[in-house]
Parts: C-alpha cells; sequence; structure tokens
C-alpha cells in the first residue's frame, strides 16, 4: 500500500502544488516567487519520479478503489518525465518574460500545473472517460491560458477558436466512447483489448466507427492538416510561454495517449486505419510545408512548422499498424528530440520578446549574429535540429522514422518525408541565413547570464549530445541511450 | 599514434575551433591558431602518407560502435583514394591561412576550421550514416561564407547552394537508409557500413532507383551539365578560400563518392547510367568551355573551367580502364592544386584591383612579372601545359576514352582543345595589351610567393615525375579497378 502511495505522489504532488499555488494567487507575492513555488512542486515531483523510475511494473494505481483506471509502467513514467520537465523549463526560461508583461497574475502558475496534472492522468489513464477527463483538464487550463492576455483581440480571439473547435472535437471523443462502450460494454482499455484480440474483425464495426471518432479528436489536437486550422492563429494568439508549452509539451501528452491506444487497444484492428493516416499524413506534411513557407512572423512559421512535425510522427504511427518494430521508440525518440528543440527554440524567441513589444519577423532577425553571437548559435542548433540535420538529435529522430516508414514498406510516404524535410531547410534556414548574413548596426550585447539563458544553453547542447554523443560514458544517455529508454517505455505497454 | 591518428586528422581543427571559441580568443591568436593546426594535420598526414602500405588496401582502420540500435558505426578507414583526397584537403589549408593573414572576422576563421573537418570526415567515413553526417556538414560553413562574406547576390545565392546541394543529399539520405533497412532484411543485423552494404544484391529497378539517390547527390556537387545551376553564381560570390574549397576540394568529393559509393555499391547498375553520365560529361566539356570563353568575370570563367575538368574526371571514372581511371585519380589531384592557386591568383587580384572583369584588367605584365608569372603558371596548369600534372592526367583520359570507344576519345580530344581557348584568350587579355586601370599594382609578395609556392613544386612534381606517384596509388587502383571489373563481368 505504502508503494502505491509513493507512486501516485508525483501527481498528487503537481496537483497540491496547483492548489496552494491558487490559494496564493491573491497573495502580494511576487511572480518570480509564485514562479519558484510552482518550480519547487514540480522539481519535487521530478525527484520522487526519479527515484521510482523503473520499479513499476505495470501495476494499476490503488486497484481496489480505482479499478483499472489508471496504470503505472514506464511508458507514463517516461511522459511524466518529460511533462515536468517540460513545465518547469516554460516556467525557468519565461522568468523574465513574465516580469516584462503586466497581464500576467498569480493564477498562471496554478493553471499551468492543473494543466501538468491533467497530462500525467491523460498519460496514466487506462480508461477511455479517464483518458478524457485528463484531456479535458489538460485543454481547458489550455484555452484559460491562450487568452490569458484578456485585452489583446487577438489572443481573445485565439482562445475562442480553439475552446470552440476543441470542444466539439471533445463530444466527438465522448461519442466515440459511448459507441466502443456499446460494443464491449466496457470502458476499461484492457476489456477493449481483449475485446478486440478475441473478437471475430467482421463483427466490430461499431467499435472501430467509435475508435475513429476517437482518431479525430487526436488528430483535431495533434493539428493533423484536415484539422489544422486552428493551430497557426492559436500558437500566434498565446503569449510565448503557452506556444512554448502547448507546442512541445502538450502535444506530447497527445501522443502518449495516441501510442497507448493504437498499440495496446487497437493493435489487431491498426491495419484498417491504415489508409486513413496516410492520406492525412500526405496531407499535413505538404500542408503544413506550404503553410509553413509562406509565413513572415517566426511564432507563425514554428507553429506550422509544428504541423510538419505532427507529419513525420504520423508517418511512424502508421508505420506501427504495418507491424514495424522500431516505429513506437521512433515516435517516442522523435518526441524527444522535437520537445528539445521546440522549447530551446521558443525559449529563444520569449528572451527577445522580453526586451520588445512586437511580433518577431524574419527580419527582426536581421544581424542577430552580430548583436547576440551566442544566442544566434544556438538558435541555429535548434534551427539544424528541427530541419533535422545531422549531428543533432532532431537527424536522428528523422533517421528513426523514415526507417520505421522504411521498414513497413511505405516506401512513398518515406520519400515525401525525406522531400518535406528538404523544404523545412528553406524555411529554416532563412532564419539562420537572416541572422548570420545581415550587418547590425547596433553594438554586440553581452551574453546575460541567467537561469532562462543557461537552460537554453544546456538545451543546446543536449540537443548536440543527442545526435553525436556516444554511449560510452555511464549514466549519461548519448544517442544511443535516448532510443534504449524509448524502446524499455514502449516494451513496457505490451 | 596510428591508431586514432585518422580521428585526430578529423577532428584536430574542430577542436581547434572549439577551444578557441570558449576563450573566445583575440582574433590575431585565432590566426595563428588555426595555422597551426593546419600545419599539425599536414604533419599527421605526412606521417600517414609515409606508413601507408601502396599493397594494404584499407588501412588505418577504426571501428568503433557509435549507435548500437541501428548498427550505426563510427567507421574510418584510408586508401588511395582518400589519401589522395586527404593530402590535397591538408596541403590546401595552410596556403589559404597564409592568404588569410588580413582577414580580421573571426567567423571567417571558425567557419574554415569546421569546413576543415566536415571535408575531411567525409573522405575517410566508410560508414554510410557517418559519411552522410560529414557530406552535410560541410555544406554549412560554405553556405555561411557565401551568404555572410561573399559578394553580389551573395545571399540569394548561398541559399540556392544550400537548397540544390540538399536535395542531392536528402535523395542520397534516402538510399542509405533503404540499404541500411535491406542488410537488416536480409541478415537481420542493422549495418550501414560500406563493405557490408556492398554485398547487398537487388533486382534490377530497385538497384537503379538506388543508385539515383546517390548519383543525384554526386552529380549535383560534382556538378555535370544539367545539375550546374548553382555553381557559377556560388562560385562567382563566395569570397576566395571558400571557392578554393568547393572547386579543389568539394567538388573533388562528388567524384569521391561516385568512386567510393557509387562503385562500392552499385558497380553493375553505374553500367547502365554509364550512357548518360558519359554524353552529359561530353557535353559539359563542350558546354562549360564556351561558357568560359563569353565569361567576362574571371571566378565564374574558372567555375566553368572548373566544371569541364570535372566532366572529364567524371568521365574517365565512368570508363573503367586502367587509363582513364589513372587519369581521373591524377587529375583530381593536378586540378585541386591547379585550380587553388588560380582561385588564389583571382583573390589576389581582386584585392589589388576590387574587380575580377577582364575587360576592367590588362597589361599586369609590364608592372608585375612575378604576378604574372604565377597567374600564367597555374591557368596553363589547368589548360593542361606539358610538363605539369594536368598535361598527364588529361592524356591519360584521352588515351582511356580511345581505348572504350573511338567516337568518344574523338570528342573528348576536340573538345578539350576548345578548352584551351579560353585560358590563352583570358591571359592575353588579362596580363598583356593596355592598362585598364589607375590601380597602382603591387607586385607579389614574400607570403604571397610562400604560399603558392608547394602548389607550383606539386603541379611541376607531378607533371615532371609521375613516376614518383604511380607506386603509390597504381597496386591498389588496379586491384579495385579488376574488382569492380570482375563484379560487371567486363565491359
Amino acid at each position: 500500500m505504502f508503494s502505491q502511495f509513493l507512486y501516485a505522489l508525483p501527481m498528487a504532488i503537481v496537483v497540491i502544488g496547483a492548489f496552494v499555488l491558487m490559494l496564493l494567487s491573491n497573495s502580494r507575492m511576487t511572480l518570480s516567487r509564485l514562479n519558484f513555488i510552482a518550480v519547487f512542486f514540480l522539481m519535487l515531483s521530478l525527484i520522487v519520479q526519479f527515484f521510482t523510475w523503473g520499479e513499476k511494473e505495470s501495476t494499476y494505481l490503488f486497484e481496489n478503489i480505482f479499478g483499472s483506471s489508471f496504470i503505472l509502467d514506464d511508458f507514463a513514467a517516461i511522459f511524466d518525465f518529460m511533462f515536468t520537465i517540460g513545465a518547469m523549463l516554460t516556467l525557468l526560461i519565461n522568468n523574465e518574460y513574465f516580469k516584462s508583461r503586466r497581464y500576467f497574475s498569480g493564477e498562471y502558475f496554478s493553471l499551468i500545473l492543473f494543466s501538468v496534472f491533467g497530462m500525467m492522468m491523460l498519460s496514466h489513464s487506462h480508461e477511455l472517460l479517464t483518458a478524457f477527463i485528463g484531456l479535458e483538464i489538460a485543454s481547458l487550463n489550455i484555452y484559460a491560458l491562450v487568452g490569458y492576455h484578456k485585452t489583446r483581440k487577438v489572443s481573445t480571439e485565439a482562445m475562442m477558436k480553439y475552446i470552440v473547435l476543441g470542444s466539439m472535437t471533445g463530444a466527438f471523443y465522448l461519442l466515440g466512447t459511448a459507441l466502443i462502450y456499446a460494443a464491449v460494454g466496457s470502458t476499461s482499455f484492457s476489456t477493449i483489448a481483449a475485446y478486440v484480440h478475441g473478437t471475430d474483425l467482421q463483427n466490430i464495426n461499431i467499435l472501430i466507427i467509435g475508435a475513429t471518432f476517437i482518431m479525430v479528436t487526436i488528430l483535431f489536437k495533434i493539428g493533423a492538416v484536415p484539422f489544422h486550422s486552428w493551430v497557426l492563429d492559436v500558437y500566434h494568439g498565446a503569449p510565448y510561454p503557452i506556444t512554448m508549452f502547448m507546442a512541445s509539451i502538450f502535444k506530447i501528452a497527445i501522443f502518449a495517449i495516441a501510442l497507448r491506444l493504437y498499440i495496446v487497444m487497437f493493435s489487431p484492428v491498426n491495419s484498417f486505419w491504415t489508409e486513413i493516416l496516410q492520406v492525412v499524413t500526405i496531407m499535413t506534411l505538404i500542408g503544413g510545408s506550404w503553410l509553413a513557407i509562406n509565413q513572415t512572423l517566426v511564432k507563425r512559421m514554428l507553429a506550422s512548422s509544428s504541423i510538419v512535425h505532427s507529419g513525420y510522427l504520423l508517418i511512424a504511427i502508421s508505420s506501427i499498424g504495418l507491424d514495424s518494430d522500431i516505429a513506437a521508440p521512433a515516435v517516442m525518440f522523435y518526441l524527444i528530440a522535437y520537445f528539445l528543440s521546440a522549447v530551446g527554440s521558443f525559449g529563444i524567441l520569449s528572451f527577445i520578446a522580453t526586451k520588445q513589444k512586437k511580433q518577431m519577423t524574419y527580419d527582426d532577425f536581421k544581424g542577430f549574429a552580430q548583436r547576440r553571437p551566442y544566442m544566434a548559435i544556438m538558435m541555429s542548433i535548434f534551427m539544424l535540429s528541427l530541419a533535422g540535420f545531422p549531428s543533432t538529435i532532431g537527424f536522428l529522430g528523422k533517421f528513426y522514422i523514415f526507417t520505421a516508414a522504411i521498414e513497413s514498406g511505405q516506401l512513398l510516404l518515406a520519400g515525401l518525408g525525406i522531400l518535406t524535410a528538404f523544404i523545412s531547410v528553406y524555411y529554416y534556414f532563412k532564419l539562420i541565413a537572416m541572422m548570420y548574413f545581415y550587418e547590425s548596426n547596433e553594438p554586440q550585447r553581452k551574453f546575460p547570464i541567467r537561469i532562462s539563458t543557461v537552460l537554453i544553453v544546456i538545451i543546446s547542447l543536449i540537443v548536440i549530445w543527442g545526435g553525436i554523443g556516444t554511449s560510452l560514458i555511464p549514466y549519461v544517455p548519448g544517442a544511443d541511450g535516448f532510443i534504449d529508454i524509448a524502446r524499455q517505455a514502449i516494451g513496457s505497454l505490451k | 599514434m596510428g591508431d586514432h591518428i585518422l580521428t585526430l586528422i578529423i577532428f584536430l581543427p574542430l577542436f581547434a575551433a572549439v577551444v578557441m571559441g570558449v576563450f573566445r580568443v583575440e582574433t590575431k591568436v585565432l590566426k595563428i591558431g588555426s595555422f597551426l593546426s593546419s600545419a599539425v594535420t599536414l604533419l599527421l598526414v605526412l606521417w600517414l602518407t609515409v606508413h601507408f602500405d601502396p599493397h594494404g588496401g584499407m588501412q588505418f582502420v577504426k571501428d568503433l560502435p557509435w549507435i548500437q540500435n541501428t548498427g550505426i558505426r563510427y567507421y574510418l578507414g584510408v586508401d588511395f583514394l582518400s589519401l589522395t583526397v586527404l593530402i590535397l584537403i591538408t596541403l590546401l589549408m595552410p596556403p589559404l591561412y597564409l592568404y588569410m593573414k588580413h582577414e580580421e572576422r573571426k567567423g571567417y576563421w571558425y567557419n574554415m576550421l569546421l569546413l576543415q573537418t566536415g571535408v575531411t570526415g567525409a573522405v575517410l567515413s566508410l560508414d554510410l550514416v557517418l559519411f552522410y553526417l560529414f557530406w552535410e556538414t560541410m555544406l554549412l560553413p560554405i553556405f555561411i561564407m557565401i551568404g555572410k562574406y561573399g559578394n553580389g547576390m551573395h545571399r540569394y545565392n548561398a541559399m540556392k547552394i544550400l537548397l540544390i546541394t540538399i536535395l542531392g543529399s536528402m535523395s542520397m539520405l534516402f538510399s542509405i537508409l533503404y540499404l541500411g533497412y535491406m542488410y537488416f532484411e536480409t541478415t537481420g543485423v542493422w549495418s550501414f557500413a560500406l563493405q557490408d552494404l556492398s554485398h547487398l544484391v537487388f533486382n534490377a529497378q530497385t538497384s537503379i532507383l538506388l543508385a539515383a539517390g546517390f548519383l543525384l547527390a554526386f552529380v549535383i556537387k560534382i556538378p555535370l551539365v544539367g545539375f550546374h545551376t548553382w555553381m557559377a553564381p556560388a562560385y562567382g560570390s563566395a569570397p576566395t578560400p571558400a571557392v578554393v574549397i568547393m572547386s579543389s576540394i568539394m567538388a573533388k568529393l562528388g567524384v569521391y563518392g561516385i568512386w567510393r559509393f557509387g562503385f562500392g555499391l552499385f558497380e553493375t547498375t553505374l553500367i547502365y547510367y554509364a550512357p548518360f553520365i558519359i554524353i552529359l560529361a561530353l557535353i559539359g566539356l563542350l558546354y562549360y568551355a564556351i561558357r568560359a570563353i563569353t565569361e567576362e568575370n574571371l571566378r565564374k570563367m574558372f567555375a566553368y573551367s572548373s566544371g569541364s575538368h570535372l566532366s572529364l574526371i567524371a568521365l574517365g571514372l565512368i570508363l573503367t580502364n586502367i587509363y582513364a581511371w589513372s587519369g581521373s585519380l591524377y587529375l583530381i589531384a593536378t586540378h585541386a592544386l591547379a585550380s587553388a592557386g588560380m582561385f588564389i591568383m583571382i583573390g589576389l587580384t581582386y584585392k589589388r584591383f576590387k574587380t575580377v572583369q577582364i575587360s576592367e584588367l590588362g597589361g599586369i605584365a609590364s608592372k608585375a612579372p612575378l604576378f604574372t608569372f604565377f597567374f600564367a603558371f597555374f591557368a596553363l596548369s589547368i589548360a593542361g601545359l606539358p610538363g605539369t600534372g594536368g598535361f598527364v592526367a588529361e592524356l591519360l583520359i584521352i588515351i582511356g576514352a580511345f581505348k572504350t570507344n573511338f567516337w568518344i576519345g574523338f570528342f573528348t580530344a576536340t573538345t578539350m582543345l576548345a578548352a584551351m581557348v579560353y585560358v590563352f584568350w583570358m591571359l592575353q587579355r588579362t596580363l598583356f595589351g593596355p592598362d585598364n586601370s589607375s590601380v597602382e599594382f603591387k607586385d607579389l609578395n614574400l607570403r604571397e610567393m610562400i604560399m603558392l609556392f608547394p602548389l607550383v613544386f606539386m603541379l611541376l612534381l607531378t607533371g615532371i615525375a609521375p613516376s614518383l606517384f604511380t607506386p603509390m596509388f597504381e597496386p591498389q587502383l588496379s586491384a579495385y579497378l579488376q574488382a569492380v571489373l570482375d563484379a560487371i563481368g567486363g565491359l
């Protein structure tokens, strides 16, 4: 029983922290102090996670109370790690940004923590309704966060768009759940999986329809192309910290549930969705690239490129359905890679945005390398990683994804992926070109040593290390180690 | 020493760059440090050359696991082919640093160091993913150097060379991944090592498509006619050191790629592509020569000239007989030296006149005899003046061409004559004739002579005493050729 408490502790700490912050939000504490309290709770949760890592052997949490609603396994643990680390990075990197904007108030930190709790619940959930509740807890907080800048029209508009469309796809999810319940008589993953494995595939049409509805929700949340219309405006309207939070962490959470659904529950019928997924993937890759080429604001470019990255991930997801062994670890690895590069690049954007209030276009980056040489180097590293340039972690991410696609026989999809990776070189290198190719009139500024900048440096080093690092050093995962972790996590699912 | 020497040769410049970058050294220290690193690598390569066994096949092999899950290895080795290019790289670096002596912009130096690591790594790696890593990495400094320090429409041209080259490398990546997976499928083990993958057997169609992926990357890098649209603009706006590296090393790497990976992986399939490459190369010889004749900008003129010589090298390569192959290898070396010298001379001209338009030059001979001598020497050795290495190489390729087919030989020989025209006409207009400029013209100083001397020396040595070099590569070259011929069953 005690060990169960210990395993529940990471989630509990986050939600307790959220409540504490909510109570403190109207006190006279400064924003940075509240920020550090939030980070403290996340850190505490992280420490507990660290000590219980690897001990959990796919048990249910408090089985006599919750039944099989929550599962504890390495897969969820890895995602918990990413959520907490990601939230911490979001909070710490944007510490200066909060102070520079009037509209931030105490609730912000509480909302972030609640949403992290929702995501953790999502990754742990082993039952459709629990997953829905987790998803909605995470989403609702993010809706609020997107519209945080109340007086700014763009922000409010973004929130409205997101909340209306998001709620509607939430309804799709519920409809799907209802249909599955009608077919199976249970919403527990293990029961559904047993039903799917045990029943003749001709007789589960209702279940397939239900699962397709759930897939619509997932595709909407990751911004796959027929469901992508919100992405640009929402990412653009949200304040930088929120965009960073959504683009990197929330997207990962969606893939957590997607992987669990498609590897555990629907594995026998995965091939049913292959064509749908392939079409969606093709549209996502091409549409995302098309959007990304045309942007002038860097933030919007990153937003539309995040659609393309969803496309790469979808390649691997549809490879899972075609029995590719490395596809699932490839998704995990790519998520880690994308997470690092996205957090880093958005971090730098928000660092710049701290000083100036206007939206950053490509042109604003002219001469950036001269004003801030170190920042420019790190931004280049993140851009290279996002573009999948070798010697960064992004390359290995794409390497695994494309190998998985080839392994599953989707040669054309792999080819298209490589083609869009080529297109992405254009819009990522455009930024590098802007930074390096133009002279600046302003003098060179000193590299400010703050928590935020130091963290960005560390992330950029990890990005490089993840691309070239050896595993010869003990306890430090190199290029090899990350995929091992991903494999271990996926292995715990089966 | 022998164990880690290749690693040392590759990463010494990068290491120097990182150390100097972290400590934010003064420009003066940076210059000395860069030069020292290039000098030390040169010494290391000399040591390597001395200990190189001409009969030994792949040597100084270093094979470490890198990413074990997918069998990617840190796999290095050197044979006659990589040694040739390696010597060229390290031989060209110190003169380039001497040329850059008055360059105060730090980024310039860092990029050169990174570039050296990139090209050296690409030459020495025997694992395809490792090769791909270096192949892409070497593009980055070129991109920055053209875009930041270039002239003319340099930003546009930098993007152009980047995108076109990456299109090639992406297609290569696809082929690499597919090969790696096929190896996994047949053996159950992942590997991307060249020698493992070379055992794979495909049906003709797959093989043709896979080879296309590789060839596209290499053909763009060379560039053969039709894939050359990036070349003249990039050469025209790049700063001199970048041009030298592009024409002397990177273009050669395209040929090296066909030689190593094309023949290493797809011997039989290359026969399918041979007619296309031969035709493109022959068209290239003529087309580039005509473009060079009509070109007014010296840099672009020699960009086209470089293109025509690389077409010749590619032609010799695809003809697969011993004369043509020896000639190609020899031309790789001598053309690298000659074009490096020529582009340095053009750079020096630019430094003095601030222009490289032929119409604005003239009458140099009367004012600067030393300059005229070196300028003419390099131009003529590009044209294949007897007594320089280029002559020997071109002769060998022509013999090889005639041996394969009379008409190929005939066209090669005649188009090469067309290639002579632009050199002589250019010399006449730049060095002699009326003096169009009021700029006071300084002759070469001691530093400039010192940096040009090794190039002149090597060119003369390769031209006068080819027998010194043949034993170095002949045994391995003929063995490799024999292996290829065996595989394709004779042509």
